[in-house]
């Protein structure tokens, strides 16, 4: 009887809950004129955040997987000193405003020797497009590094082994065996990395500078727009990043539903 | 010099510590590894596969150090328990997966997997993915991907546990017959004393990261080290006395209860007042039984025909472990362990409490010399 009545409750709290987000995130679709949206939707600047938004999220992705298939990797299966700081670290940017990892970043990139050193070379990170791609970067990694990580934690080390007794090196077992079988972590990974990419803002906003048409991605834009009082703008930004957070989680349940053993009461 | 040898070998993870262990296998040797969980005999496989780097001790093969080599440069293969068969390859994919690092010429491949497949009874398996596959032929497949690249020695850690008795019974046969073809030297771990009688030539026992006792099998069984390793492989282990002799036989007194054994040359040993306290060993599937009520001429038949060795004792308690019936028959205070079949437990119709016959043939009463009880040349 207990277990029943508790059972409800958790129930009835998720009901509640999924309820008053979906009322929050339809009424950004139902308050607002279609005519004004359709508009919105079609001018220059609204399109320049799109597609912006998109390469600069896609180039992001890329560098996220690119670094945390090998820090997943090492972190899973490798003991080396400092581990566990290595560790720490990696993860404190989940942990902090997102806004103190922007001013970071521009401390780092505008006012120390590195900043100089890239400058010098001709490489502009501060209010520069590149200045998007590595907030991004910095923002999702720890996302991508997590999701990895757990990834090859769950596949049996003893898989490695067989392969390399059977002849191959650490670099060809990881190629042949490791990889393929970490293909749907990497899936996952890639469309929460590409997700997080799309709706960074903070870090964005400090380290590229939120400009007009230059440096502008979609929060961005919608920041820039609600600042100005042009409400239609501002919602037509939040529904399209709406629209690519919630295929990216679908297209996530997906291949969580599909991959998922754990067994339902 | 020994084919395979580990020599002091010392590895310590967390709280674990692989103490001392030595080791010498010839070629063809199937040696196999028991003792009870968290002794250390996965560790010992793995590190010998390079897995793990030992803190101290080395490995030969061939008399070449392999210590500090790559597990790929071993020439050594691996089966485990739960296969770990690639998921992303079929049967024919995962066979052929070793072969492709030694052999470019595809056709070559593909008959030496299709031999293999014949010889484990997997040739109709190999366009399946694992996935679709039952424990048996999972097993096969993943002993046939170790075997076809013949490897100079073929690690097993507890391939038969996962399967039934009736399939782990065929397929020990099928690996049998595999690694005899293959000529391959076999270091397995187990926890069923069914893979020693069938499969092994040597056994070594560990516990705590030690290993306490290696031999051939008679050592193991017949002679095993008092203590831990009779008791674990269930051997009646007793004090004994020498006490005189009979013919070609020792006459023992273990607790006032005299016992007839082969084993020792009396005249050479204890004539000029040799050390004459012994152990005693007694496998207990060697230990006879029959029903006291069946047949009241029983005993007299036997002493006419000079039978030694012959007791009453009283079933103490019967554990079934399946395959074998255990039971504790006591003899004038003294338990002994006895195995018997399933069938013989019925057909003699025996419950605890039951007093029945033992019977031991002198040739199974075996003498134990450790380096207490010596007994001086």
């Amino acid at each position: 009887m207990q277990l029943i009545s508790f059972r409800k409750s958790c129930i009835f709290a998720t009901f509640l809950f999924t309820f008053l987000l979906f009322i929050a995130i339809a009424s950004l679709f139902l308050v607002p004129n279609p005519k004004d949206i359709l508009e919105s939707i079609t001018t220059a600047e609204m399109i320049y955040s799109i597609k912006l938004s998109i390469i600069t999220s896609v180039i992001s992705t890329f560098v996220v997987l690119v670094f945390s298939i090998p820090i997943g990797y090492s972190l899973s299966r490798f003991s080396f000193k400092g581990k566990n700081v290595v560790k720490s670290i990696l993860d404190l940017p989940m942990a902090f405003p997102e806004l103190v990892l922007g001013l970071a970043l521009l401390i780092l990139f505008g006012q120390t020797y590195i900043g100089k050193f890239l400058e010098y070379i001709g490489i502009s990170v501060v209010f520069t497009k590149l200045g998007i791609v590595v907030a991004q970067v910095f923002t999702a990694l720890p996302y991508g590094i997590r999701i990895i990580y757990s990834t090859f934690e769950e596949i049996n080390p003893r898989y490695e082994l067989v392969s390399r007794l059977l002849g191959y090196s650490e670099l060809e077992t990881f190629k042949n065996i490791s990889l393929p079988l970490a293909r749907n972590g990497l899936f996952a990974s890639t469309i929460i990395t590409f997700a997080r990419c799309m709706g960074a803002f903070g870090a964005v906003l400090i380290l590229a500078g939120g400009s007009y048409m230059n440096t502008e991605i979609l929060p961005i834009t919608l920041y820039l727009n609600i600042s100005y009082g042009n409400i239609g703008m501002a919602i037509t930004s939040g529904i399209v990043l709406i629209i690519i957070s919630f295929l990216a989680i679908l297209i996530f349940e997906k291949f969580e539903g599909r991959n998922s053993n754990s067994s339902k009461i | 010099m020994s084919f395979i040898k580990i020599d002091n070998l010392n590895i310590r993870l967390g709280n674990f510590h692989l103490k001392n262990c030595s080791l010498t296998v010839e070629r063809g040797d199937y040696l196999i590894i028991i003792g009870p969980t968290g002794s250390g005999k996965s560790i010992l496989l793995e590190t010998i596969a390079g897995f793990y780097t030992p803190e101290k001790g080395k490995i030969f093969i061939n008399g070449i150090d392999i210590t500090n080599l790559p597990p790929e440069k071993r020439d050594m293969s691996i089966v485990y328990q739960d296969y770990m068969l690639f998921p992303n390859m079929t049967v024919f994919g995962n066979i052929a997966y070793g072969l492709k690092k030694k052999i470019k010429d595809k056709e070559k491949i593909k008959d030496e997997v299709n031999h293999i497949a014949k010889v484990l009874n997997i040739d109709h398996l190999l366009d399946r993915y694992p996935n679709t596959l039952s424990g048996g032929e999972m097993q096969r497949t993943a002993i046939a991907r170790a075997l076809v690249v013949k490897p100079k020695l073929l690690l097993m850690d507890e391939p038969f546990s996962a399967l039934d008795v009736k399939t782990r019974s065929k397929l020990r046969s099928l690996v049998k017959n595999a690694i005899k073809e293959y000529n391959t030297t076999v270091l397995q771990i187990t926890h069923d004393f069914e893979d020693i009688w069938s499969l092994a030539n040597k056994v070594v026992v560990m516990k705590n990261g030690v290993m306490l006792q290696k031999g051939s099998l008679e050592e193991i069984f017949n002679k095993p080290s008092p203590n831990f390793v009779a008791d674990f492989v269930g051997t009646n282990v007793l004090d004994a006395e020498i006490i005189g002799k009979d013919g070609d036989l020792t006459v023992l007194n273990v607790d006032n209860l005299t016992l007839y054994s082969y084993e020792l040359d009396y005249n050479k040993h204890c004539n000029n007042g040799g050390y004459n306290k012994v152990k005693v060993s007694i496998r207990p599937e060697n230990i006879v039984i029959e029903n006291k009520n069946k047949d009241i001429y029983f005993k007299s038949e036997r002493n006419e025909r000079n039978e030694r060795n012959v007791f009453i004792g009283k079933i103490k308690k019967i554990v079934n472990r399946g395959y074998i019936i255990s039971l504790v028959v006591n003899v004038e205070n003294i338990d002994f362990n006895v195995y018997i079949t399933p069938n013989n437990i019925h057909s003699l119709n025996l419950k605890e409490g039951n007093e029945i016959y033992i019977i031991i043939k002198p040739e199974n009463v075996r003498i134990l010399y450790n380096s207490k009880n010596k007994i001086k040349n």
